[in-house]
């Protein structure tokens, strides 16, 4: 046996090489040890690596934000003339103070104050009837005696895959007459039924609130309806078992238990609300009601300073309902993910209603989600809008060779002949599976580093970091990274802003998705590989991959469709090269020009939900998975 | 020769310690397993010298070759240790044949074909799954996915094995049946053998030397039957045997010879002649007795009653009322007694263990004899 412990520490001597100093080391080189030792470990270096990439891309970007609410653009410097003049770069607050507390031509109230709470408005009421009806059909699908069960929880989860902008759409299809601003053509209601809604039913907050309440629905429908699904029958048992009545038990018992679920749903929908832009675009633009995230889009062109001021708006107030839903469900987290041995409990009857509430859910459900397909596919083979007769049915803004189409957007041939069409095609594809792989693979790497580094400070550090841009609004994102194009202007209208917007937006989810499924798996598998002498990469391609091959599909597949549909987001970044087929949309529908938008939109559709069903039956991954639904 | 040696190995975290100070040579082809009750350290142990995690302070050498040095800032991974690791829930790759999983190791270490395929054959031969080589590991049941655990780990043919509770996940008659089997697993393999466990019967019945482990601490490294006959403190010897060892507050004074000692417990009077020399320090001590050694018999000297009876078939563990102190001795064969039965035990062996009360450390092995 070597002894190399005899304890000679009092003996120094001066001889550096000595052997009793190699064993004293010095500081640096402990510290060297130390790091060496942290970076062996993959996980580590993947961690390290994740801060400072999000650093760069999300801290530094806001701090950009700020900065350039200060700074003169060139559209500024009109805006701002009645404060003095001033020149490109120049620093000044005078967009704050133009912004917040000009009252010439009521300036301050109608371009900011006003849609602001036009914003918090639509928020809340859309986040409550988004809670209102994903919460009933989720109690009566989990707690009666429901029909149609099967049918109804499948088709429910269909509006949040479906973009924003499709019950918009489908609302204006329906609802839309020529006795309203902007000399529309009539839509099926008026055409059809000679029904003329009024102003205030067809634009506005009422339409919009319906829209975005229906959309995010599905959100609470999961939510809530997990809960229920897995809430421990015993507890609801118990309460019968003591003569509670029925009413009395949901009121005391279930109700409490869903709560802080309620509580989130209610906050991550009124976030998305507020950073939401397309269905705010259709349905608040064309009768001049603003909310925040349409007023940005407004006030680039005229005083960009202002509508980044407005981002900031929009940030805090995501940040602020993130702070909120942590401190509620960081509280009641204990009681919410109860789940029990005990079988499910005996369903309510719904006695004679059972029918009527079955088969008015199917029809509203079938409403939601599948009528708006038949209305695309019908408003884009109308020839002259609001007609509705065989006779004036064509497949032209389909089918047409160029030239043979007279339309306001400018556009001469059918989709599938029109070169701008096949070209947004291009740019939306290349954008998204660019976007789908960068991120899905960010989120599974970040996964496996948390997972495996799990309570340590830099892995929750890491999993935070990853999740702040959940918080930026996504209109205020794009905003973010307009003012990085403008401090790095080679980014400026480039696929590759896009394609880093994109990787932020959906880090998140990917992360969440990742995270999810390396916790799952035990550290014991790649050990097991490690004991073999595995390197690295193969552990990662030749075990853990494989093995949890669907989930990870799941956190590629998300960001891939919700990059097709997604227009909030890239709406301030795209230029005229990188044209997506959200972008024509958006440009269709304020041309007016209702076949090519409908045509587009069921286009969209159409790819999406072709694209999830050949992945889901190839792979068996699934966007509901990776939301980490039921 | 692998022969391991742990040097004053250290794991924190943070101000917690997980194993602390530990020090132990296991020598070559040894079966050792680390017991202890859960929360001791003892995975941790094993994991650390596997490479698997690395211990704050201290050294580890394997075969001669130093794998960890917290002074040196030597740090050899768990894949250059050369070690086989056989994990609690067996860490099949669920995406992999049973041959696969035993391959897919060779494959790493660049054997070629025919080469792999000869070891997978020998051992799905020598550990009776060949009929089970396509299937996964799903369609197998617990033993046999224990079977293919053990496979794989030694196909690289490691001369150090490491095993983490491998026999947990089993039913009671199934361990029985694999303890059996890794017994003649390392007579046949010619390794060293790193085995943790809770389970005091399995430590007894497989090592030929058991680490004892509580809070982070060794209490105890020898050979099974030295820590059952001679348990260094209060824990080690409550730890180990079942039913557990009695132990009786007494207290003690000197008497007239350097091994004598006057003894005064349960309001009787004894002589105690220990083995060696005894150091007396405190006047109150612990009598510790085996179940075994407190035999059920007429005119003994003890009048108790019968609390309760527990027959195994085998053998019987009578509880034991005596002056509000509940008793445990334990009869060969099958009895019966009636609740609050009377009945007379006595006290019988020359290996009687007395304690320190105070610092629970043993400081006597021997007889006594009540004679009031």
């Amino acid at each position: 046996m070597v002894n190399t412990f005899d304890n000679r520490d009092d003996k120094r001597n001066n001889n550096g090489f000595n052997k009793q100093d190699n064993q004293k080391m010095s500081p640096f080189k402990k510290i060297f040890y130390r790091v060496k030792a942290f970076f062996a470990v993959p996980a580590n270096v993947i961690l390290v690596v994740t801060v400072v990439v999000l650093l760069g891309l999300t801290v530094y970007p806001l701090f950009l934000l700020v900065l350039n609410t200060f700074i003169v653009h060139s559209s500024d410097k009109s805006a701002l003339a009645s404060y003095g003049t001033f020149s490109k770069g120049d620093y000044t607050v005078f967009s704050w103070v133009k912004l917040l507390t000009q009252t010439d031509y009521n300036y301050a109230r109608n371009n900011f104050f006003i849609p602001f709470f036009n914003s918090v408005k639509t928020a809340v009421l859309s986040a409550t009837i988004a809670i209102i009806i994903g919460g009933l059909v989720a109690f009566l699908v989990t707690r009666t005696n429901l029909k149609f069960k099967r049918f109804i929880s499948i088709v429910f989860i269909f509006p949040y895959v479906m973009p924003t902008w499709t019950l918009a759409q489908f609302w204006l299809n329906l609802f839309k007459n020529n006795q309203l601003p902007g000399a529309m053509s009539n839509g099926f209601m008026a055409s059809v039924f000679n029904i003329y809604m009024p102003e205030n039913f067809v634009f506005g907050l009422f339409p919009m609130v319906i829209v975005y309440g229906i959309h995010y629905a599905p959100f609470a429908y999961l939510f809530v309806g997990s809960i229920l699904k897995n809430m421990d029958a015993n507890l609801e048992e118990s309460a019968v078992i003591l003569k509670a009545k029925r009413f009395k038990i949901i009121r005391k018992i279930t109700f409490p238990i869903v709560k802080p679920a309620i509580l989130s749903t209610f906050l991550l929908v009124f976030a998305s609300v507020m950073g939401s832009y397309t269905a705010a675009v259709y349905l608040g633009t064309p009768v001049g009601f603003y909310v925040l995230s349409t007023k940005i889009k407004a006030m680039v062109s005229v005083g960009q300073a202002q509508s980044y001021i407005m981002g900031c708006f929009l940030i805090a107030v995501g940040i602020m309902v993130m702070t909120v839903n942590n401190l509620i469900t960081g509280k009641r987290k204990s009681y919410t993910t109860v789940t029990g041995k005990s079988s499910q409990i005996s369903f309510i009857d719904l006695k004679k209603l059972k029918n009527v509430i079955s088969i008015c859910l199917v029809v509203f459900v079938f409403s939601i989600t599948i009528l708006p397909l038949f209305s695309f596919a019908l408003e884009s083979v109308i020839n002259v809008p609001g007609t509705y007769q065989l006779s004036n049915l064509t497949l032209d803004y389909w089918i047409a060779k160029p030239g043979a189409i007279l339309d306001n957007s400018g556009l001469d041939a059918g989709l599938f002949y029109e070169e701008t069409i096949w070209k947004a095609m291009w740019n939306s594809l290349r954008l998204s599976l660019t976007v789908a792989f960068l991120a899905g693979t960010g989120g599974m790497l970040i996964g496996y580093g948390v997972a495996r580094r799990r309570g340590t400070k830099l892995a929750t550090f890491v999993s935070n970091l990853a999740f702040f841009p959940y918080l930026v609004p996504a209109m205020a994102l794009g905003a973010v990274y307009l003012a990085v194009a403008v401090k790095f202007s080679f980014l400026h209208n480039t696929m590759l802003i896009l394609v880093i917007v994109g990787f932020i937006k959906y880090l998140p989810f990917a992360t969440r998705a990742g995270t999810n499924s390396m916790l799952q798996l035990s550290a014991e598998i790649e050990e097991a590989a490690i004991i073999v002498n595995v390197p690295w990469w193969k552990r990662m391609l030749r075990i853990i991959f494989p093995i949890q091959k669907s989930s990870f599909i799941s956190g590629y597949l998300l960001p891939f469709t919700s990059c097709m549909r997604e227009l909030s987001l890239f709406a301030l970044l795209i230029g005229t090269g990188t044209q997506t087929l959200t972008y024509l949309l958006m440009y269709f529908s304020q041309k007016n020009s209702s076949q090519y938008s409908n045509a587009l939109t069921l286009l969209i559709i159409v790819i999406v939900l072709v694209i999830q069903f050949v992945v889901k039956k190839t792979t068996g991954a699934s966007i509901d998975k990776g939301v980490g639904g039921s | 020769m692998p022969e391991i040696i742990l040097k004053n190995i250290t794991k924190k975290w943070g101000k917690f310690v997980g194993v602390k100070d530990m020090s132990m040579v296991i020598e070559n082809r040894a079966f050792i397993t680390l017991l202890g009750p859960s929360g001791c350290g003892k995975t941790t142990t094993l994991r650390m010298i596997a490479g698997l995690e690395t211990p704050t302070e201290g050294q580890i050498i394997i075969d001669n070759q130093v794998v960890f040095d917290s002074e040196k800032g030597i740090n050899i991974g768990a894949s250059k240790r050369s070690v086989g690791f056989i994990f609690q829930n067996y860490a099949l790759w669920p995406h992999m044949t049973v041959r696969q999983n035993i391959s897919f190791g060779l494959e790493q270490l660049k054997w070629n074909k025919e080469q792999i395929k000869e070891r997978v054959d020998e051992l799905l031969e020598m550990l009776k799954i060949e009929q089970f080589d396509k299937r996964y590991p799903s369609e197998l049941s617990g033993g046999q996915q224990q079977r293919v655990a053990i496979a794989r780990t030694l196909a690289p043919k490691p001369k150090v094995l490491f095993m983490d509770e491998p026999l947990s996940n089993l039913d009671a008659k199934l361990r029985q049946e694999m303890r059996t089997e890794l017994k003649r697993l390392h007579a046949d393999t010619n390794s060293t053998f790193v085995y943790v466990t809770h389970d005091q019967l399995e430590a007894m019945a497989l090592a030929t030397k058991v680490c004892l482990l509580d809070e982070g601490v060794v209490q105890q490294f020898d050979p099974p039957l030295v820590i059952y006959d001679k348990p260094k403190n209060l824990f080690v010897a409550d730890f180990v045997g079942n039913p557990t060892m009695n132990f009786i507050n007494c207290k003690a004074k000197k008497g007239t010879e350097a091994n004598l000692l006057e003894l005064e417990f349960l309001g009787f009077k004894a002589h105690f002649t220990a083995n060696d020399m005894v150091d007396l320090r405190h006047r109150d001590v612990i009598l510790g007795v085996r179940p075994e050694h407190m035999p059920i018999r007429k005119n003994g000297k003890i009048h108790a009653t019968a609390y309760s009876t527990l027959p195994s078939g085998m053998e019987t563990t009578v509880k034991v009322m005596y002056k509000k102190e509940l008793l445990t001795s334990v009869v060969f064969g099958s009895i019966d007694y009636a609740i609050d039965q009377d009945i007379d035990i006595d006290i019988i062996s020359n290996n009687l263990i007395l304690f320190d009360k105070e610092t629970t450390e043993r400081i006597a092995i021997g007889k006594i004899d009540i004679y009031n």
